[in-house]
């Protein structure tokens, strides 16, 4: 029961994270051209199997407070719960010690499936694909730019094996 | 750090008093419907009942054009896309390259109208119903699955504790940064590449008090001899009501004309 407990209170923990951190981007964290700085925790995964509904419940949070309604929600959450099963799958992948492969689910389903919001509104598939780019471009720099410092630290640090014991 | 989890108005309408399960199910159907609609009489229907569900819901309308704000961004990239790039067959402007088609304009209109309806109609079910009742009412919705192994009860527990502690994980990220600004950090630069370097200070001691609470919790939760969802009874009773009954039919008559406006027009 520990172990899942723990499991429960980890991934609620992430989720309130991630929410709050998108929250506290806001204006620059929902949108055709976004920026989450909370993308950064899709390397979480790598960490914990926690942060696969932690992430997926955080998205569905912020994307409820934010403007795009349940598209945003339905959409959003999908390409995040792909995107952290990718990352927990790709896990063992490492390049110079780093999980460089990780990151990249969050980058490709974002992009693709985040942009198909846009696509209820406009009859072009420029809009598509413009937009397909600027999110691609916005999660490259979280998730690589801080994501990849971020699982440097974290791993250094060993936090995650001092609580490993219960969430495995 | 302003932050309104839930965006709940506190009232005693219809809609405050329905089931969440009813305005759940209610907001999904309600959102397929409207993409449903591909003329200006169903948009009118939609208008229709859209107005009587906002001025019954006692929210008031300043409460629903403010969820609108957010959205003028996307309207105007909206319209400016698809009034520049619509290839229609009554040419009303052109310049240079830039052809302007009266089908463009009417199509951004009926784009607008959709946006408007989706956004202003979904944000009616975050202003009635409180996050704690959201998550019981998400969680008996989901319930069913859990005869395939779906885990409806923990992820329900997740939300419940996840909305109760993001307020103070906004306090602590913003006391972490002032921590960090006190210590020379610069969170105003417009480099992007500074922007990273002082974000990750704040992320990793938000981390460590996000780990010490959760085995907090943990603890908490277990001393209280909390088991899974099996057996365990709850403090409020979700239970349908004649509001449910009476909220169901107004959305079944507009369902229906909205599908009607379809087919005759």
């Amino acid at each position: 029961m520990r172990n899942k407990v723990m499991y429960i209170t980890t991934a609620a923990m992430i989720a309130a994270i991630y929410t709050a951190l998108t929250l506290a981007g806001v204006g620059f964290a929902y949108g055709s051209v976004q920026f989450r700085f909370s993308e950064a925790l899709s390397i979480l995964p790598v960490f914990t199997p926690a942060a696969i509904p932690g992430l997926t419940i955080g998205c569905v949070i912020a994307n409820l407070i934010g403007p795009y309604g349940i598209a945003d929600v339905v959409l959003g959450s999908i390409a995040t719960l792909l995107s952290a099963l990718f990352a927990y799958a790709t896990r063992n992948i490492r390049v110079w010690k780093l999980p460089l492969l990780a990151p990249l689910g969050a980058v490709v389903f974002n992009a693709f499936i985040v942009s198909a919001i846009i696509f209820f509104f406009t009859p072009e598939d420029v809009a598509y694909f413009i937009s397909v780019i600027w999110i691609g471009l916005g999660q490259l720099a979280s998730c690589y730019g801080l994501g990849i410092p971020l699982f440097y630290i974290l791993d250094k640090s060993k936090l995650f094996d001092r609580f490993n014991g219960y969430t495995h | 750090m302003n932050i309104s989890i839930g965006q709940y108005v506190p009232g005693e309408s219809i809609f405050h008093r329905s089931d969440p399960r009813t305005k759940l199910t209610m907001t999904f159907a309600y959102m397929v419907i409207v993409l449903l609609i591909n003329n200006f009489v169903g948009y009118a229907i939609a208008m229709f009942f859209l107005i009587l569900a906002i001025v019954s819901s006692r929210v008031g309308i300043r409460m629903v054009l403010r969820s609108l704000r957010p959205i003028v961004f996307l309207i105007i990239f909206t319209v400016i896309l698809n009034i520049f790039l619509y290839q229609g067959e009554t040419l009303l402007l052109s310049i240079g390259f830039i052809d302007i088609y009266k089908e463009g304009i009417l199509f951004s209109i009926q784009m607008i109208l959709r946006i408007l309806l989706l956004v202003a109609g979904a944000s009616l079910l975050t202003y009635t119903t409180t996050s704690i009742m959201l998550t019981d009412g998400l969680e008996r919705i989901m319930s069913p699955l859990s005869v395939i192994g779906f885990p409806a009860h923990d992820i329900a527990m997740m939300i419940s504790i996840a909305l109760r502690f993001i307020p103070t994980f906004a306090e602590e990220t913003e006391r972490i940064m002032r921590a960090q600004a006190s210590r020379g950090a610069d969170f105003d630069s417009k480099k992007l590449r500074e922007k990273i370097r002082s974000f990750i200070p704040v992320l990793v001691p938000l981390f460590i008090g996000a780990f010490r609470r959760a085995t907090d919790l943990a603890t908490a939760m277990e001393a209280r001899c909390y088991r899974g969802g099996k057996n365990r009874t709850r403090y409020r009773v979700l239970q349908f009501s004649k509001a449910d009954i009476v909220l169901t039919s107004f959305f079944i008559v507009f369902g229906v004309l909205v599908i009607l406006s379809r087919i005759f027009f």
